[in-house]
């Protein structure tokens, strides 16, 4: 027994001598992961952004940002602009404002037209040395012809025509500068007119937003106040709109509306339910006063498929 | 978190090397005895598996070499007188019990051939289970390391793993940095702890099935000395 004990510890002294060497295997070093900045901002922080200031300073016009030139797309939102209120005139005020002047665009006259009637002046000049006769004759016919051109001339003025646009020099050298070493696959904006300058603010960008935290506690008060009846069947008709006026004391100022309409006792039930919830909720002590535009006036929905959901 | 502490608190861990000195090194001081103790498992495990493979084997070629004489008309005195001498194992084990309670039965004052075959038969049983006791001793560690390892290795690697979780909420920091070097030491004792019980296993039921292969040697011999003997005592009384 102590023989063959020997002979195992040696061999698996040399089971291991061997491990040693052949799984010396190369440090472990791990590749230093790129560390990339990152920093939070709220849904509410985010429209701040984009709101754009009312003290920015006034640019020419905002045009969109462009690289490339493109026909340019009709707008889908035609900004109105605001027509200038004349001041109210009361007696204290000594001198009356001056009146806007409206400049009424002068009808011109129409080009093609002009060049018809000279046509017949002329005529009539060249003819008056011959015979009555035959400049009677030849007059109606003139005035034939200049009705018909009359008739014929297009009445709307020629489009005004564009300055050609300046032609770049070709210079072999910089054709290397010229390159576009960006990713091919990238989208370029296109307009009228190149742009490369953002704009200050989106026109849609709104910033005092209820922030997810007041809205999910607003929601978690108020399904928890919120008793459907038990065994609701067809949970999808079942959703309850119910618009909530609030004054600043975060309490209700008049009595909530429900917005959606349905038949049927449990649907009358749960609508009763969800409007003693919004009742008995009050004061809604979540909501901060900075955000009072927001919540003044909203519409809650309640959804039995959420509560079943957890 | 700056960036650069990130890559600072990470530059110590990222010297640690994994081969298996290092492994073995780094590893908490339970894992480390779970790691010897396996260890200390297979060295026996082999020296078990080398002791009774040679004596399996010695057993085999002396059964075969008492087999040959036996039946080569051999006289079973002269045969028990050559055996006697020194002491014998397995077969010749058995004939030489077998052979004394003969003589003894014959040669003392009162000659009882009443009860002779029910103890002849006592006598072989007993050398026959005392034999396979020889053969099977320590066999059960076998079974035991083959069983019990992989949950001692398993065991290792727990305790390791939870370590690896400790150092990552210590260091605020889930990189593959901080959690491979914990979990590789915690692997490894499981590692071990297979190396040890497989072969166990494998040498376990061998060895199982040789001895009994062996016993039923012994046994078809005991039944057919029993019968020589047998005919030998209606012989003569």
């Amino acid at each position: 027994m102590r023989k063959s004990l020997a002979i195992s510890a040696v061999l698996h002294a040399t089971a291991l001598l061997w491990g040693l060497i052949s799984f010396n295997a190369a440090p472990f070093e791990p590749s230093e992961a790129p560390s990339i900045p990152v920093d939070f901002i709220s849904a509410t922080d985010f429209s701040k952004l984009t709101a754009g200031t009312k003290d920015a300073p006034k640019a020419e016009t905002q045009k969109p940002r462009v690289e490339k030139v493109a026909e340019k797309k009709p707008d889908p939102e035609p900004a109105q602009k605001i027509a200038e209120k004349p001041e109210i005139v009361t007696s204290s005020t000594a001198e009356p404002p001056p009146t806007p002047e409206t400049k009424k665009p002068e009808p011109k006259a129409k080009p093609v037209p002009q060049a018809a009637e000279s046509k017949p002046e002329k005529t009539e000049k060249v003819e008056q040395k011959t015979d009555p006769i035959a400049e009677a004759l030849k007059k109606e016919e003139a005035k034939k012809e200049s009705e018909q051109k009359q008739a014929d001339a297009k009445p709307t003025p020629l489009p005004p025509k564009r300055p050609a646009p300046p032609q770049p020099k070709f210079d072999a050298s910089k054709v290397a500068a010229l390159l576009d070493k960006r990713d091919p696959q990238r989208q370029a904006a296109t307009g009228e007119v190149m742009n490369a300058s953002a704009s200050l603010g989106a026109p849609t960008g709104n910033a005092p937003e209820l922030s997810q935290s007041e809205l999910d506690a607003l929601r978690a008060r108020l399904m928890q106040l919120w008793n459907p009846p038990i065994g609701i069947q067809a949970a999808g008709t079942m959703i309850i709109r119910i618009r909530v006026i609030l004054g600043r004391d975060r309490k209700l100022i008049g009595p909530p509306q429900v917005i959606t309409s349905g038949k049927g006792t449990m649907y009358e039930s749960a609508r009763d339910s969800a409007i003693r919830a919004v009742f008995r909720a009050q004061p809604f002590d979540m909501l901060k006063s900075e955000t009072f535009e927001t919540w003044r006036d909203m519409e809650i929905t309640f959804d039995p498929r959420d509560m079943f959901r957890g | 978190m700056n960036p650069a502490d990130v890559a600072q608190s990470a530059l110590p861990i990222a010297s640690t090397d994994l081969s298996i000195w290092g492994l073995f090194l780094s590893a908490h001081w339970v894992v480390k005895s779970v790691m010897l103790g396996l260890l200390a498992c297979s060295i026996w495990v082999w020296a078990i598996a080398i002791d009774k493979t040679l004596l399996y084997m010695r057993t085999r070629r002396a059964m075969d070499r008492f087999e040959q004489s036996f039946w080569s008309g051999q006289s079973l005195e002269e045969l028990y007188r050559s055996l006697s001498s020194r002491p014998t194992h397995s077969m010749a084990a058995l004939f030489v019990a077998a052979m004394r309670e003969w003589k003894r039965s014959f040669e003392g004052q009162s000659r009882s051939f009443a009860g002779l075959q029910m103890r002849i038969e006592k006598v072989m049983d007993v050398t026959i289970a005392r034999e396979i006791e020889r053969l099977e001793r320590r066999l059960l560690v076998l079974a035991t390391v083959g069983s019990a390892g992989p949950f001692i290795g398993l065991f290792g690697t727990v305790w390791g793993i939870m370590s690896s979780f400790q150092s990552i909420a210590a260091s605020k920091n889930t990189s593959l940095a901080v959690v491979a070097p914990g979990i590789a030491e915690a692997l490894f004792a499981t590692a071990i702890g297979l190396v040890a019980a497989i072969p166990a296993t494998i040498f376990y039921n061998k060895f199982v099935s040789d001895v009994n292969k062996q016993a039923g040697r012994l046994e078809g011999f005991a039944d057919e000395f029993a019968a020589i003997l047998s005919r030998q005592i209606d012989e003569r009384g």
